[in-house]
């Protein structure tokens, strides 16, 4: 006799859900024509109709449990064809925004998700920590412009304004705690999804190669038929290996990426690409979401706009300082390279393990979870 | 056999190039002696009508054989003086176009469809009409939508109209307050209230009287002449009706048959009506406590759409569900509201309500099988259900569970004196209370009555509607809306199927037409559906007749009654004129002045049977002038063949089957009868409802008949036809006819 589970409906979940875009949720009515058109769906994992009557219904438990929102790529097909306009494909992105909140255990990114004011608020504070890092005299601050002396005012002498040791110190430290929290939240998240599964850990170590193809490529988009997904999956894949790569130069290569003249290195070659993905990529999601191109793009949490923003905005800066320098404009440059700071750190510290970015680490891990319980149920039999 | 038959055939239509139409002309003249033959190459043009009426004019002929077309084809071109007798023989559909041309057994074939039609003309009487001074009246049982509807309609087009409603005031179960569903655009808002404005205008309508707190005693009589007592706090009323409209309504499903969804265990375990109160009082509470409940849970089809109790989705709890979901929210929106349901099904527009009160945030619906209510913690209740849509059996906690409890009509069955279908026994005690106060005044008047009974019909079959297989009256609801197996007497709203109020104002207009349509062919002497207009009717030889009951026990429709002896007592206008007492009589003294056993048993008699020497068989073929008959023509517009050795005789239903004929057909030398009529059983298409089904039981005794006289059973064949599946029939036909070859020929041939 199979054990009765006790469902409780939750209604302040079910309006948390739906004020984080999940606002049709309550049309469907669970034909499952969602199920059907998607192409990655499969009959052990049917979403995205399992996830909108756990969302309908506000079971946590079971959402917090459940891999599905992360293995969707969101190319709308589900939402064009649902009958009852209840926008399956949107829920699932509402849950993916949820499920972030879900899986940090600081409390930030559920603030953050939940009011505009918070989010910004958060940003901003990092910002100003920058700034103030620059501006304040010595002894409160780094008093890095203070350092930077008179002669430093008649021609650019970055080095002299933001000592490239400095700054490296400050990026390694950011890094190692962008590092530290995006982790301990993909590790909860792991550790919900994996509780008590019974796997043996053999299965998930043969498994391990899945969830580094997935974390460098995502590459299970392709498998999604529709449209546009080659075409979004390749410049998704730019994209990210721009964000990388700069990533990379800039916490470890800074003391050549920083360059004083006009000499070139060869990681200022790999800056140049990465700065022009960054650009075209980020620049496109903007317009595509602004002219709401495609079920991807028709709702917007501010949560979505933030991320392409201010990917766009730090190469923007990046670039102006480059070319203020090369004009040798020493304070307009200091001035850019402070806002560049001022927009690339938030960016780093909130974003990455609190917001919208988590997803390069939480849909590996989805995927990967989801591989293992089909090898673990493949060899059940 | 003192008429004069003129017989004229047609040559158009391609007759004339597939059979030598002079020679057929020659049986007529030489053969059958008729005294006036005309070979016309286009009979129903002017010129080839105005050939006939001439004769007919002139005296010299008295019944005419039109040996042209299908009957059914041209029956406008070839209707003539209504006392003047008609056949028609169907040369072209049954002959030229379903058979070889030119060939010797179509010939044959033509020749004798042309002397059956013959003597039949010859049997034939003129028809006198049966009319009597009727009442345009018309009676309506039960004042809640569809009997206002049908009350209101039938008053607006003329009609004098008597109301009778059970309860004090009018309304029924929508009444004057309650929310009706959204049947307007755009359909997702609370619509208007109740029926105040018909109740009101039904109130002041001249042409209605309504008794309200009343029942109907007693009902006598026919269609045109219905005596119908009616008893109202003591006092009698009689009123003379044309015809009814039962429109009393339903009744929930008894909730006490519902134990293991926790009626009767816990307080907190309410119907969707005690709801319905409670939200006319305030916010929905929970019994136990007199607290406001947090949490809701609607357990849909509480009763319907299961074996057990009713075998069918009750129309109307989806809806009822979603509007109560709706006022609940309207009142409090935090309140959580859980649907567990086997499947919403709302029809239509309304689907537009649904998406909208599913829309709500607090409404949570799950598929699956609720399998028990149980007590979860202090007053709170948890519903389990099996095989959710959620992949396992769940348990969901509430404060009040509300079972939407299913559609009981209020059809009383006439037969174990009490209240209605078998399912729902004893539940509707207090309308049963209610009826036999009524009952008293109808028992002082010396009158046995069934308080739960609604017509009270003297008939000899019983005194209310007989009820098909789910406990409703009525008849096959998509061939005969609004009919029953009584003549006259039309089940309109929510007794006549599951429906919502819109759906009963709707068929109670229905009915009120169906009603109007009875009095004036009753007014006529005519036949209402299916032989509507038909002015034929039975004419019972008493002096012969042995009491042996058949007819009327057999009648589909009751319309013969006995007196105390058991000699029947025939009701003209309570008559369809299908003839199934004619095929029952055993002594064969019930006759319609133009079919008869005689008729019929003339028409085989005149079937040229070859001997035995020439091989070739010659087969009977009985077909239901309903679905039969115009499938056969429907084979032959498409030119399909079929075996030339059948001899077609259309029957008015397959219960007029007359199992003399088969002796006579087979003493005749007749190698096989084969019949063809409508489907019987639960979901019959029979025009008369019982009359295929009647058939294939008498069929049973001839079979053993046959087998004492040596003869194969097999050569007597019943099929069901219905008029979609005709491109059966051909093959039916010939493979009949191989089986009867592979038989040989009829040992009783030249006896």
């Amino acid at each position: 006799m199979e054990q009765a589970v006790m469902v409780e409906p939750d209604l302040r979940l079910v309006d948390q859900l739906m004020s984080l875009g999940a606002g049709d949720v309550k049309k469907c009515f669970q034909c499952a024509t969602c199920t059907a058109v998607c192409k990655l769906s499969t009959a052990e994992n049917g979403f995205p109709r399992k996830q909108m009557l756990l969302a309908q219904w506000g079971l946590k438990e079971r959402l917090v449990e459940d891999p599905g929102p992360w293995l969707c790529f969101y190319c709308g097909e589900c939402s064009k064809d649902c009958l009852r306009k209840a926008n399956p494909g949107e829920t699932m992105m509402a849950l993916r925004r949820y499920l972030t909140t879900q899986y940090d255990w600081t409390g930030l990114s559920r603030l953050m998700y939940r009011s505009a004011a918070w989010e910004l608020g958060i940003l901003g504070l990092v910002a100003s920590v920058v700034v103030l890092l620059f501006t304040l005299p010595r002894g409160f601050g780094f008093g890095l412009l203070n350092q930077a002396g008179p002669q430093a005012l008649r021609s650019v002498m970055l080095d002299k304004f933001a000592p490239v040791e400095t700054v490296h110190l400050a990026d390694t430290m950011l890094a190692l705690l962008l590092g530290f929290f995006l982790l301990t939240n993909a590790a909860r998240m792991f550790r919900r999804l994996t509780r008590n599964d019974g796997i043996p850990l053999a299965t998930y170590l043969r498994r391990l190669p899945t969830l580094a193809l997935q974390l460098f490529t995502q590459s299970r988009w392709k498998g999604c038929q529709a449209d546009d997904a080659i075409k979004n999956w390749v410049r998704h894949l730019a994209l990210a290996s721009g964000y990388m790569l700069m990533f990379t130069l800039v916490v470890i290569f800074l003391p050549w990426f920083q360059v004083q003249n006009d000499s070139l290195h060869w990681t200022s070659y790999l800056g140049y690409y990465a700065t022009g993905v960054l650009v075209a990529g980020s620049g496109w999601m903007i317009l595509d979401r602004a002219r709401q191109r495609g079920e991807m793009y028709r709702f917007s949490h501010l949560s979505d706009w933030l991320f392409p923003a201010l990917l766009l905005l730090t190469a923007a800066t990046g670039i102006l300082v480059n070319l203020l320098r090369v004009e040798n404009l020493p304070m307009p440059t200091y001035v850019m390279y402070t806002i560049h700071l001022a927009v690339a750190a938030p960016m780093l510290v909130v974003e990455v393990p609190f917001g919208k970015w988590a997803h390069l680490l939480y849909r590996p891990v989805a995927i990967y979870v989801d591989a293992v319980r089909k090898d673990a149920l493949a060899a059940r039999g | 056999m003192s008429k004069s038959v003129g017989a004229y055939i047609c040559s158009g239509c391609s007759i004339g190039e597939s059979l030598d139409v002079e020679r057929l002309a020659g049986v007529a003249r030489e053969e059958c002696k008729v005294p006036v033959c005309r070979v016309h190459p286009f009979l129903c043009s002017e010129a080839g009508l105005s050939a006939i009426r001439k004769d007919v004019t002139e005296k010299t002929v008295d019944a005419v054989v039109i040996a042209a077309c299908s009957p059914r084809m041209k029956s406008a071109a070839f209707t003539f003086d209504p006392r003047l007798v008609v056949e028609r023989v169907n040369l072209r559909e049954h002959v030229a176009w379903s058979h070889a041309p030119r060939e010797e057994e179509t010939q044959r074939l033509a020749e004798d469809y042309l002397r059956m039609g013959v003597v039949k003309a010859q049997k034939m009487e003129p028809l006198e009409p049966c009319v009597a001074e009727v009442s345009r009246a018309i009676l309506v049982v039960g004042g809640g939508t569809a009997g206002i509807a049908a009350a209101l309609g039938a008053a607006d087009a003329g009609y004098e109209v008597v109301l009778v409603e059970k309860e004090a005031g009018l309304g029924g179960r929508l009444g004057a307050t309650r929310n009706d569903f959204p049947h307007g655009t755009p359909h997702t808002e609370l619509p208007e209230r109740g029926l105040a404005r018909n109740i009101t205008r039904l109130a002041v309508h001249p042409r209605i009287t309504a008794h309200a707190g009343a029942r109907v005693a007693r009902t006598e009589g026919q269609p045109g002449a219905f005596e119908v007592t009616i008893e109202s706090g003591g006092q009698h009323f009689s009123h003379r009706v044309g015809a009814i409209v039962m429109a009393t309504g339903w009744t929930p499903y008894d909730p006490a048959r519902l134990g293991q969804l926790g009626y009767g265990a816990s307080p907190n375990v309410i119907t969707g009506d005690q709801l319905e109160t409670m939200l006319g009082a305030g916010p929905p509470v929970r019994p136990s406590d007199g607290k406001p409940a947090e949490s809701v849970a609607f357990i849909q089809c509480a009763g319907s759409r299961d074996k057990n109790h009713l075998p069918y989705c009750s129309a109307v709890c989806c809806l009822t569900t979603l509007q109560q979901t709706d006022l609940i929210h309207r009142r409090d929106p935090r309140v959580k509201v859980s649907i567990l349901h086997r499947d919403i099904i709302v029809t239509g527009q309304y689907e537009r309500y649904f998406a909208e009160v599913q829309n709500h945030p607090a409404t949570f619906l799950l598929r699956g099988e609720v399998s028990s209510v149980t007590r979860h913690t202090g007053d709170n209740l948890a519903v389990e259900v099996k095989n959710s849509s959620l992949g396992e059996t769940i348990r969901v906690p509430a404060d009040l569970v509300v079972l939407a409890t299913g559609f009981v009509p209020n059809a009383p069955n006439g037969k174990n004196g009490g209240s209605s279908t078998p399912a729902q026994g004893a539940s509707s005690g207090d309308a049963g209370q209610a009826a036999s106060e009524a009952g008293a005044g109808a028992k002082a008047a010396g009158w046995p009555v069934d308080p739960g009974g609604a017509l009270h019909l003297a008939y000899r079959q019983g005194p209310e509607l007989p009820l098909l297989k789910d406990g409703f009256p009525g008849s096959n609801f998509i061939c005969f809306p609004y009919e029953t197996l009584r003549t006259g007497i039309y089940a309109a709203g929510a007794v006549h199927a599951p429906m919502d109020a819109s759906a009963a104002e709707e068929d109670g207009l229905g009915a009120a037409m169906k009603a109007i349509q009875c009095v004036e062919m009753a007014s006529r002497g005519q036949a209402v559906h299916p032989r509507a207009g038909d002015g034929s009717y039975p004419s019972f030889l008493l002096q012969r007749c042995t009491q042996c009951k058949r007819c009327t026990v057999e009648c589909p429709f009751g319309a013969i009654d006995e007196d105390e002896k058991g000699t029947p007592k025939f009701n003209p206008t309570r008559c369809r004129r299908c003839g199934v007492c004619m095929g029952a009589c055993p002594e064969r003294i019930i006759s319609f002045k133009n079919y008869s056993v005689d008729t019929i048993a003339g028409m085989i008699k005149a079937i040229d049977v070859p001997g035995e020497e020439e091989e070739k068989p010659r087969i009977l073929l009985f077909l239901c002038e309903n679905d039969a008959y115009p499938a056969l023509d429907a084979i032959a517009m498409g030119r399909g063949r079929y075996d030339a050795s059948v001899r077609v005789i259309p029957l008015r239903c397959l219960g007029s089957l007359n199992v003399v004929w088969i002796a006579d057909a087979l003493s005749r030398g007749i190698d096989g009868v084969m019949l063809a009529g409508c489907k019987h059983g639960d979901d019959y298409q029979c025009h008369f409802a019982k009359g295929s089904e009647i058939a294939s039981r008498r069929l049973e005794n001839v079979k053993e008949t046959l087998e004492r006289l040596q003869l194969e059973p097999g050569r007597i064949e019943t099929i069901e036809v219905s008029l979609d599946e005709y491109r059966r029939l051909p093959a039916a036909i010939d493979a009949f006819a191989g089986r009867i070859r592979e038989m040989g020929p009829n040992p009783y041939k030249g006896f």
